[in-house]
C-alpha cells in the first residue's frame, strides 16, 4: 500500500496552498501525482429563487480556481509532482467521491472546518461524511490550529507530519490496512507510537485476572506490529494505556509530542455512529494534530 | 459588489421605515377607522344575515365545515373594510421583488432573498401589529397557521417523496420518446406535484437529449406542460389549488376543469411534436444510425416512494373529507382533521428519507436548497397578502371595489388571473383573485358558506380562476416555482435557455397565448 496519487480538494482558505505544501514530503515515499480539485456547490450558482442559474457566476468562480491552481501546478512541478485540475459544480461529498473513484486515487486530503474564534471541533458534517463514505484513506490535514492545553491557547503549525506518527489500533481489519500503509512512511518517519487503548467499555466489567491477560496480550500484539514496522525500515515504541479510548488517544498524542494520529475506521453510518460511538471520528474531531483515517 | 448590497439594503431598510412611521402617523385616522369600524361590523352582520336568510338551505351543510372565518363572528372590527390601500404595498413591493431582483441583481438576490422576504413582511407585520394589535396578531397566526403551515408542508413532503424516485437508463431522445416522457410528466405533476413530476423526469429528460442540438424548445415545452398545466388536476398538483383546497374547495373539484387542461395540453402536444420532428429532420437524425455506446436498461427505482406518494394523496383526501372537529392553536380555530393532515404529511417525508438510500437522492442531486428558498420566500408571501385578502373579502366595501367592479365575467377572471399570476407567483395571485370572487357574490358570507356556492352556483368563475392561475404559471419563470428550478439545471447540463423575456416573447407569446385565446373562447 503506497501514496502514488492523491486527491486534494480546497476551498481556497488560507493556508491551503501551505497544506498543499506540506505534503510535498510524500514524494519520498513514491508520490507522483496529486488531483487538485474545486467543487463549485451547486447552490452557489444554481436555483436562483424564481431566476435560475448563474452561468456567468460559475465562469467567473472556474477561471478564479484554474487560475490558482495553474499557480499552484508550478510549485508542484518543481517539486517533480505532476497534477492534474479538476473544478466541477455539484453536491461536494458525493462529487469529491466519484473524483476519487475516477481518477483512482491513494489518498484524500480533507481540510479542517473553517477556523471559528472558540476551536473545540475541528471536523466538518462534510469532511465526516467523507470519512465514513471513502473506500481509500482520508487525511485531515490541519494546517495550523489554535486549542487550549493547560489554560494556555497555543497556534500550532503542523508541518512535517509524518515526522512522528501515533498509529493507535484496536486491532480490527482496517487497523491492519492502517498499518500497511503506515509502513510505506519509510524515509518520512523518525518513529512511529504504536498504541493501543483498553477502552472503558471493556475494562470495567472484568475482574483482574482478565485485565492482565488482555494486557499481555495487547503488549504482544503491540510488539507484533513494532516488529512489522521495523521489518520495513522503521523505527517502532509500543505504548499500551487503559481508558475513554479517544481522550487517551488525543491525551498521548501531546505528550509524546506526536505529529499526527494514524488510525483504521470502519466507516459507520450516521444512526451506527449515534448509538455505538465513533472513536477514530471523535479523534478526527477533537484533536489538534492531523488525523489519517484508513478504512 | 459591496456598494450595491449596501445601496440595495438601506433602500429596503428606509422602504420599511416610511411604512412604519406612516402607520404612526396614521394612527389618529385608525382611531376614527376603528369606530368606523365598528359599525363596519354591524353593516357586515346586517349584510351577512340577509345573504344567510337568501341562501339559508344552501349554508346549512357549509356552516359545519370547520374553515374558519378569518376575522368575522370573533368581536374584531372588519379591517377589510378599513384597512387603506396602500397596506398592499407591501405585497407588490414582496412580488415585484420576486419579479425584478432575478433580473436585475441577481447575485445580490440569490444571496439576500431571505433578508428582502423578511424585510417586506416586517414591513407589514410590525406597523400592522401596534395598529390593530390583537385583531392583526389574529389575522397573521390565521394565514400562518392555516395557510403557509399547511402549504409548506404539503410541498416538502411532496418534494422529498418523489426526490426518492429515480429514472435510469439509456433513452434516446427521438420525437416520439420525448413526446411520451413529457406526457408521462404531464400526467404525474397532477398527483406527485409539478415540482415533483419536473424534478423527477427532467433530468432523464434532458441526458436522453444530450445528443441533439436544438433542446431549447424541448425544456420550455417541458415547463409549459409538466411544471405547470399537468397539475391543474388535484390541489396535490399546483400550489394555488391547494390554497383553494385549504379555503374549502373540494378535493375533486378540481377534475371539472379536465376539459380545458386537456384542450390545452392537445395542442401545444400537436404543437411539441411537429416542432420536435421539423428539429429532428433537420439535425439530420431521421433515419441515422443509433451510436452504438453502453445501454443501460430503463428503470425506476425507489419505487416504494409511491407508496408514501399514496400517502401524501390519502392523507389530503381524507383531510376533505373527515370532519373531526377544531382544536384551538394560539387563539386560532382548525380543523383536527388539517393538523393530522400535516402530521402524515411530515410522517410520509420521514418515512422517505429513511427508506430511500442516499446513493439514489444524489443520483437526483437532490438538495434542499430550492425548498429552502420557497419556505423563505413564502412566509413574505403570505404576510405581506393579508391586507390584500382582507380587502378583497370586504367586497364592494374595500378599497379594491374598483378591482372588483371591473372583473366581472368569467373570461376577465381568467386572463386577469391568469396576465398576474405569468408575472407574479401563481399562488398569492389565485388566493387574491378566489378571495375578489367570494368578495364580489358573496360579500358579508363567511368562507365555509361562501365557497360552496362557488364551487356550484358561480362555478365557472372558480374554474376560470383555477385554470388562469395553473396555466398562465407557465408563461415566465416567476410563474410557478419549479420553471426556475428546471431552467436552472437545464443550464447546469448545458441546455441554452433563453433569457427572461426571450421566453416570453419566443415561446410564451407564440405558443401559450393563442392556446389560451382558444380555450376561453371555447369554456369562457
Amino acid at each position: 500500500m503506497k501514496i502514488k496519487k492523491i486527491l486534494f480538494p480546497t476551498k481556497f482558505r488560507e493556508l491551503a496552498f501551505n497544506s498543499l505544501e506540506s505534503l510535498m514530503e510524500l514524494k519520498e515515499t513514491g508520490l507522483k501525482e496529486v488531483v487538485l480539485t474545486y467543487i463549485i456547490p451547486r447552490e452557489e450558482v444554481g436555483f436562483v429563487p424564481f431566476g435560475g442559474y448563474m452561468k456567468d457566476e460559475e465562469e467567473r468562480l472556474r477561471e478564479q480556481a484554474r487560475i490558482r491552481f495553474e499557480d499552484w501546478q508550478q510549485s508542484l512541478s518543481k517539486h517533480g509532482i505532476d497534477s492534474t485540475i479538476r473544478i466541477e459544480v455539484g453536491n461536494p461529498i458525493p462529487q469529491l467521491y466519484r473524483i476519487a473513484e475516477e481518477e483512482k486515487v491513494d489518498l484524500i486530503i480533507a481540510g479542517r472546518k473553517k477556523r471559528t474564534a472558540l476551536e473545540k471541533v475541528y471536523v466538518g458534517s462534510h469532511t465526516l461524511d467523507l470519512i465514513r463514505r471513502s473506500k481509500v484513506p482520508v487525511l485531515i490535514s490541519k494546517y495550523m490550529v489554535r486549542f487550549e492545553w493547560e489554560g494556555e491557547l497555543i497556534t500550532r503549525v503542523n508541518d512535517h507530519i509524518f515526522t512522528k506518527p501515533l498509529f493507535a489500533t484496536d486491532w480490527s481489519k482496517p487497523s491492519e490496512n492502517a498499518l500497511k500503509l503506515v509502513s510505506s512512511f519509510k524515509g518520512l518517519t523518525d518513529k512511529v507510537m504504536v498504541t493501543h487503548i483498553i477502552g472503558v467499555k471493556i475494562s470495567k466489567n472484568l475482574d483482574k485476572s482478565e485485565l492482565r491477560r488482555i494486557e499481555r496480550e495487547s503488549k504482544e500484539r503491540l510488539d507484533n506490529y513494532c516488529d512489522i514496522l521495523k521489518k520495513a525500515g522503521l523505527k517502532a515504541e509500543p505504548h499500551l494505556f487503559s481508558g475513554r479510548s479517544s481522550a487517551e488517544i488525543i491525551r498521548v498524542a501531546r505528550e509524546h509530542k506526536a505529529t499526527m494520529i494514524v488510525m483504521g475506521t470502519t466507516g459507520k453510518d450516521r444512526l451506527r455512529e449515534f448509538w455505538l460511538g465513533s472513536v477514530s471520528h471523535r479523534v478526527a474531531e477533537m484533536s489538534e494534530l492531523p488525523v489519517l483515517l484508513v478504512p | 459588489m459591496k456598494f450595491e448590497k449596501w445601496v440595495l439594503t438601506f433602500f429596503l431598510l428606509s422602504i420599511f421605515c416610511i411604512f412604519s412611521v406612516s402607520a404612526m402617523a396614521s394612527d389618529h385616522d385608525v382611531a376614527v377607522t376603528h369606530d368606523a369600524g365598528h359599525s363596519a361590523v354591524t353593516e357586515h352582520k346586517t349584510a351577512h344575515e340577509s345573504a344567510t336568510g337568501e341562501h339559508g338551505a344552501a349554508h346549512a351543510g357549509a356552516e359545519s365545515h370547520g374553515h374558519e372565518e378569518a376575522g368575522h363572528g370573533h368581536g374584531h372590527i372588519n379591517l377589510g373594510e378599513v384597512l387603506p390601500l396602500w397596506s398592499c404595498t407591501p405585497f407588490a413591493c414582496m412580488l415585484l421583488s420576486i419579479a425584478l431582483f432575478p433580473l436585475l441583481a441577481p447575485k445580490f438576490w440569490h444571496h439576500h432573498f431571505g433578508k428582502v422576504s423578511a424585510v417586506w413582511a416586517a414591513s407589514l407585520a410590525i406597523p400592522f401589529l401596534i395598529v390593530y394589535k390583537g385583531t392583526a396578531v389574529h389575522d397573521l397566526l390565521h394565514i400562518i397557521l392555516a395557510d403557509y403551515v399547511p402549504f409548506i408542508i404539503l410541498l416538502w413532503a411532496l418534494y422529498t417523496v418523489s426526490g426518492g424516485i429515480a429514472l435510469k437508463g439509456t433513452l434516446r431522445g427521438t420525437p416520439v420518446v420525448n413526446t411520451i416522457m413529457i406526457l408521462i410528466g404531464t400526467v404525474l405533476a397532477s398527483w406527485m406535484g409539478t415540482t415533483g413530476a419536473a424534478m423527477l423526469m427532467i433530468r432523464p429528460f434532458l441526458k436522453a437529449n444530450d445528443y441533439r442540438k436544438n433542446r431549447t424548445f424541448m425544456v420550455v415545452f417541458f415547463i409549459f406542460l409538466v411544471a405547470n398545466i399537468g397539475g391543474s388536476l388535484t390541489p396535490l398538483g399546483d400550489p394555488p389549488l391547494f390554497l383553494g383546497f385549504l379555503h374549502g374547495v373540494d378535493f375533486f373539484w378540481t377534475f371539472k376543469i379536465m376539459p380545458h387542461m386537456l384542450l390545452t395540453a392537445a395542442i401545444l402536444f400537436v404543437i411539441y411534436f411537429i416542432l420536435d420532428s421539423y428539429h429532428y429532420k433537420k439535425e439530420g437524425l431521421k433515419g441515422a444510425p443509433v451510436e452504438e455506446g453502453e445501454k443501460e436498461p430503463l428503470k425506476l427505482e425507489g419505487i416504494y416512494n409511491f407508496i408514501f406518494l399514496g400517502g401524501v394523496v390519502g392523507s389530503v383526501l381524507m383531510s376533505g373529507l373527515v370532519d373531526w372537529g377544531e382544536v384551538n392553536t394560539l387563539g386560532i380555530h382548525r380543523a383536527v382533521q388539517d393538523w393530522v393532515r400535516d402530521g402524515l404529511l411530515i410522517v410520509m417525508g420521514i418515512l422517505s428519507l429513511l427508506a430511500t438510500p442516499k446513493r439514489l437522492r444524489e443520483y437526483n442531486e437532490f438538495t434542499w436548497f430550492p425548498i429552502v428558498e420557497v419556505g423563505y420566500l413564502f412566509i413574505g408571501i403570505f404576510i405581506t397578502m393579508v391586507p390584500c385578502l382582507l380587502i378583497l373579502k370586504a367586497g364592494a366595501k374595500g378599497e379594491l371595489a374598483f378591482l372588483i367592479a371591473v372583473v366581472k365575467e368569467p373570461i376577465h377572471y381568467f386572463w386577469v388571473t391568469g396576465t398576474l399570476s405569468a408575472f407574479l407567483d401563481n399562488a398569492p395571485t389565485y388566493l387574491t383573485f378566489f378571495n375578489t370572487a367570494l368578495g364580489s357574490f358573496y360579500p358579508g358570507l363567511s368562507e365555509a358558506q361562501a365557497v360552496p356556492l362557488l364551487m356550484t352556483e358561480t362555478s365557472i368563475y372558480l374554474k376560470a380562476i383555477s385554470a388562469g392561475a395553473v396555466f398562465f404559471g407557465a408563461c415566465s419563470y416567476i410563474g410557478n416555482a419549479p420553471n426556475f428550478m428546471v431552467r436552472s439545471i437545464a443550464e447546469e447540463a448545458g441546455t441554452p435557455m433563453p433569457s427572461f423575456f426571450g421566453y416570453i416573447l419566443k415561446f410564451s407569446l407564440l405558443y401559450l397565448i393563442p392556446t389560451f385565446v382558444v380555450v376561453s373562447l371555447i369554456f369562457f
